[in-house]
This record gives C-alpha cells, structure tokens and sequence, in this order.
C-alpha cells in the first residue's frame, strides 16, 4: 500500500486524489496546500488529514509526493521531495524554466526515486491509436500534422493562470499537451516559430505555433483560452499514404440537456464520453505500477522537460515578435 | 449581353466559368483562344462557342469580345492578360495575378495604359459566408481581431501546377492567395511580414513544394496562420477547404466556406463523397465581372489586390529558402 501526499489542493490536485483513493494499491493521507480551507475540503471529503506545513510532506510515512501546485513551484516541491525520498508525480508543464527542469531532473536521479509527469494525452485512447497508426505506417511519412485544443479560460480571470510569469499562458500550460504528443509521435523537433497574444490575459490567451520535425514533418498547434463555449480538441495528421483525422465534438457518445430557467427553457448542455476508467485514472494507475515495481514511467523526465523546451521556444518566439527559435 | 471570351483552358477553373455563365442568361461565351488548339476546339464545341487560333483573330472587332477570362497556365497569365489589354479588352485574371512581381506590375500597367480594367479571380469574396465573416469584422462586431488560423488545403491538382516553370512554385503559391486575399479585404490591412515552412513531403517525386504553413504579420498587430498544403489524400470526400478562424477581443467566428455537403456512400465503387450544395461564388464573380464591363464601375477585385496576395506567397519562400521571417512589401 503506497501512502499518498496530495501538494496543491486545486482543480487537478482534487482530481488526482479521487483518482488515489479509489486505487487499491494507494491511499490518501495528506493534502497539503498553503490555503488552510482549500486543503481541509479536499483532506475532509478524502477522509484524509489537512495541513499547511510543508514539513509534513517530507514525513516517513509517505511513499508518494502528488504535485499539482502552480506551475513555478513544480520544481522547489519535487527537488524537496526527492531529497526526502519520496516518489512523485508532477503535473505538466513539468516547470516554468528549463534550468528548473534540469534541477528536478538532478535531484530525482540523484535521489533514484520514481518520477512522472502528467502528460496524460498518453492515455487519451484517440491520440494512442493515432499514434499507434502514424508508427505502424498506414498514412506513411507524416507531411503537416495540425491539433487544436480550445478551452474558456480556466480558473476565472484573477487565477494564477491568467498570470504569464507564473503559467506562461495557454501555450505552455495547455497546448504542451500536443506538443508532448507530437513529440512521442514524431520524434526530437528542430526548431520552432509562434505567435500568440499573452499580453491579453485576461480575458484572452491565444497561441499559433509552427514546429518543423527532424523528420521533415511540419506541425501547427493552435491553443486557445480565447474561447466562450465547450472544451474540444482535434488533430489532423496528414501523410504521404493517408490522413488521420479527429473532432472531440463528434465523438460525444452521450448529450444531455437538463431543463432548467423559470419557463423551464434555459438548458443546461453537456456533451461527454463516458469511459470505464478516465485517462487521468489510467494515468494514476500506470504511476502507482511503476512505482510498486521500479519500473521507469511511460513519460520519463527527459521527454517532459523535451516538451518544456518546445513550449519555451514558442513563447521565445513569440515575445521576440515573430523569430525562428532552433532548439 | 455581355460578350466574354476565354483564354486558355489550362486552369481546371476555366470550366467552373464556363458552366457558371452557362447559367447567366445576360452573359455569353463569345469565342475560345488556347495554345493548344486540341483542347481549345474541343472546348469551343462543348459549350458552343467559336474557337480561334489566336488572340488577334480572337479580338478582332466584328467578334465583339468587351472581357477576356485569363485561365492560362500560372507564368502565361502575362501574356494573355497583354493581348487583351492591347485590344482594348477588359479582363478576369485567374489566380495567382503572376508568379513575379515585376510581371505583376506589368500586367496592371499595361492594363492602366489601355484604359481596361483588370479583376483578379477571388471568388470566396462572393461566398456569403466570407461576405459576412467581413462584414461583421469590418462593422467591429467582434472588436479587434487578434488572430486569424486560416486552412487552404486541397488535394494535389497533378499536370502544370506541378511544373514550377509553368505555375512559379507548387502548393504554397497556388493556395495562400485565396485566404490572404480575404484576410487583407476584412482587416484593410497588409502583411508586414511572414515566415513559412515550405517543403516537399507528401509525394517526394514532385519538383514543387506539396506543404506550406504561414505565420503572417499584418500592419496593425493582428497575426494569422495559413495552411496551404496540398495534404488532402487522393480519396478526400471533397476536393479540400477554405477556412478561418477568427479570434477577437469581442468574439470569435469560425468560417468554413464549402462545408455544406450531404453525405453519399456508393458501395458499387467504394466511394465516400461529400455532394455539395450552397451558394456558387463562381457566378457571382463572373457577374460582376460582366456588371463592370457594362457600367464602368470600378471593378471590386483590382489587379493591386491580386499583387499583394501574391507577394505574401514570394515573401512565404523566400522565408522557406533563408530560414527567417521576410518583411513585406518586397524590396
């Protein structure tokens, strides 16, 4: 049984910690947060204790650190948790600077603990099979490959999401997922162009960035937080045999209207893909399986920081007014 | 009556006219010229019309030809478009304008110097789609506009558009005019700079570039992406697109102009079609073509506009042959 210490007790931290409490294999101990009300909801629904002190996150009866702090906090929290021993998991984007990255990436090897990050597209069954399509040859050599991924945007305007210092904007905090993705698919990219529109948070965070592959292959990732409806993804992969080709909002398997409003006219719409087990689940497990067995996890920390390096060079690009950053 | 004539059936598009002003009752196919006279008798006979061995037969005055439609190949566009201009005939360029901008600004000189006007051949300024798209960003319905990600991809057309010495390039100098045009039209605003990806990646065996993604500057901070790939497999439902999104700080609007379709699946061959519907642009072009001829008006789509789109295409390789961002106008 691994002992479970949830760090940052936001929207992912309650996510993963429901995710750890429903595995057999882990349990919930602690929730940590700096606000003292945000980690006593989440430790009280979990059954879990609740503290604002750090220190506790280091204690010897947890196995396993679950970071889901804000983005430039990522690294001070896995470099104090790999020097304790722990095991962790660190949402994505891994860290904010590439020199913290390399840091966290020392401090686990230093410390030969079991390190994730939450690249969970890894387990999104459409970008497998996608994936798993590109490497098995049926559309042949991937020409230009496009992805979108379009939210509102997330956490209100005074979030710390909305703050580019600290979340480097949709780009890195939403669109690495593709670029993670794209990375596993395509291989190492050569260098990168964006443009973008940060300095417009809030209300809007719009990125369009271009990565040319060492394979030759062409990418354009759009990520947006400019948007005013449902959350979606798409990608179109386009290669010399063939063309692979998604739309999140057509896959919905389950719509629901709820009736609401004082002539029972407004609706409340939901479209969803009810699954057995959610991608963030599958995620969790895969982490808690690596880490009973010291295994090396699926996404080690080279390709998280791999992607970092990506998302930084589009900000780069984009705040130099438009310059072909080569990674 | 409008008596146009076609020059050249080497531009697949010459047919959509053709067929278009088939259906224009005030509008009439008044004579054929082609350099290749197989193809111009054949079409001369199909949509019953004359044809003749050359453009001073073609102009002579008891024909009565007041428009030539320009559908040659791309880097013949300038030697048609002088013919007609020399006989005091009007004309429709197809597009792209030229495939240099000195031979751009020759056409349009020439053009000037004749007293004729030239109209270059954007027809998504007549899909309504796009018409209102502008409108509603003109009329600041979505505030200012941030970015734009533009797609104009198809399949690979095949024949001269893959001869970079008859149509000046492959896919990126046939597909960023149509969006660019659009995009320029909407903002009233020109490309200051652009940067391209640009490479051959779909059929290795081609001489021409098959793959093309823009970045582009326009002059009051908006910034727009432009998919001009010809990455649309051979077994596409449909011959490709032409769409935008459009971010602003009051809004955003997604266009996608020729998605109206009804799905058709044909066991017998294995065949799964999209069969489209919805507004022909074509006609409206042709139309109004035939509308400035008629009143004198000045024509809505100069030969100006037909440059600056191409230019963005020159400055894309240019970017795509240096590795850097191209600053626009050219020098």
């Amino acid at each position: 049984m691994l002992t479970v210490a949830i760090c940052g007790a936001g929207g992912l931290g309650r996510n993963h910690a429901e995710n750890y409490a429903a595995i057999p294999d882990a349990e919930v101990a602690l929730v940590f947060d700096v606000v003292a009300d945000a980690a006593a909801a989440l430790a009280d629904d979990l059954d879990a204790r609740a503290t604002t002190d750090e220190a506790d996150l280091w204690a010897d009866d947890i196995d396993v650190v679950v970071i889901t702090t804000p983005t430039p906090f990522h690294a001070d929290y896995t470099i104090k948790a790999a020097q304790a021993g722990k095991h962790i998991f660190c949402e994505k984007p891994m860290c904010r600077t590439m020199q913290q990255g390399e840091a966290m990436l020392q401090a686990v090897a230093d410390a030969g603990v079991t390190f994730m990050v939450g690249h969970v597209l890894r387990f999104f069954p459409e970008y497998v099979l996608a994936r798993d399509l590109i490497q098995s040859g049926e559309i042949g050599q991937v020409g230009v490959a496009r992805t979108s991924r379009i939210n509102t945007l997330p956490g209100g305007p005074n979030s710390w999401f909305c703050n580019y210092e600290l979340s480097g904007g949709v780009t890195l905090d939403m669109t690495i997922h593709d670029f993670d993705w794209l990375l596993w698919t395509l291989g190492p990219a050569r260098r990168v162009y964006s443009v973008g529109v940060p300095e417009r948070m809030p209300p809007i965070d719009y990125g369009l960035t271009t990565i040319r592959f060492e394979s030759g292959a062409i990418a354009h990732c759009e990520g947006s937080w400019a948007d005013l409806g449902q959350f979606r993804t798409s990608f179109d992969i386009a290669g010399s045999a063939g063309l692979l080709r998604h739309d999140s909002t057509q896959m919905a398997t389950l719509q629901t209207q709820i009736r609401g409003g004082a002539e029972g006219l407004a609706a409340v719409q939901v479209p969803e893909s009810p699954a057995v087990k959610s991608p963030y689940l599958l995620e969790d497990e895969h982490f808690v399986q690596c880490v009973i067995e010291g295994r090396e996890p699926a996404i080690s920390g080279d390709e998280a920081l791999a992607a970092v390096e990506v998302a930084l060079a589009a900000l780069a690009s984009n705040e130099a007014g438009g310059k072909v950053v080569q990674l | 009556m409008t008596r146009l004539a076609i020059m050249s059936f080497a531009h697949l598009h010459s047919d959509f006219y053709a067929g278009a002003i088939a259906g224009l009752p005030e509008i009439e196919i008044a004579g054929v010229w082609d350099d290749n006279p197989q193809r111009g008798e054949e079409k001369a006979a199909h949509y019953g019309t004359r044809f003749f061995a050359t453009p001073e037969e073609l102009f002579a005055p008891e024909n009565g030809i007041q428009g030539a439609i320009v559908t040659s190949e791309n880097v013949h566009h300038k030697r048609d478009v002088l013919a007609a201009a020399q006989a005091g005939v009007h004309v429709l360029c197809e597009k792209p304008i030229s495939v240099s901008m000195h031979d751009a600004q020759v056409m349009i000189d020439a053009c000037e110097q004749a007293g004729v006007q030239l109209m270059i051949a954007f027809p998504c300024r007549y899909s309504p789609a796009a018409q209102r798209l502008m409108t509603m960003v003109q009329e600041g319905e979505l505030g200012e506009i941030l970015c734009i990600k533009g797609t104009n991809r198809g399949e690979n057309p095949g024949g001269w558009f893959n001869d970079p010495s008859l149509a000046g390039g492959g896919t990126v100098i046939d597909h960023t005019v149509h969006v660019v045009d659009v995009m320029r039209t909407m903002l009233g605003q020109e490309v200051v700079k652009v940067y391209a990806e640009i490479d051959t990646l779909f059929d290795p065996s081609l001489p021409c570039d098959d793959a093309g993604v823009l970045t582009m500057n326009f002059e009051g901070g908006c910034v727009a992406t432009l998919d001009a790939s010809w990455s649309r497999p051979d077994n596409y439902p449909t011959w490709g697109d032409v769409t935008m999104a459009v971010i602003g700080t009051g809004g955003n609007a997604w266009a996608d102009l020729f998605v109206e379709h009804v799905d058709a699946w044909r066991p017998a061959d294995g065949t799964y079609l999209w069969e489209p519907y919805g507004h022909d642009a074509n006609a409206d072009l042709i139309a109004d073509f035939a509308r400035c001829i008629q009143t004198g008006a000045p024509v809505p789509i100069t030969g100006h506009d037909g440059l600056k789109a191409m230019e963005v295409a020159l400055g894309a390789y240019r970017a795509a042959e240096t590795g850097e961002p191209v600053a626009l106008p050219l020098a």
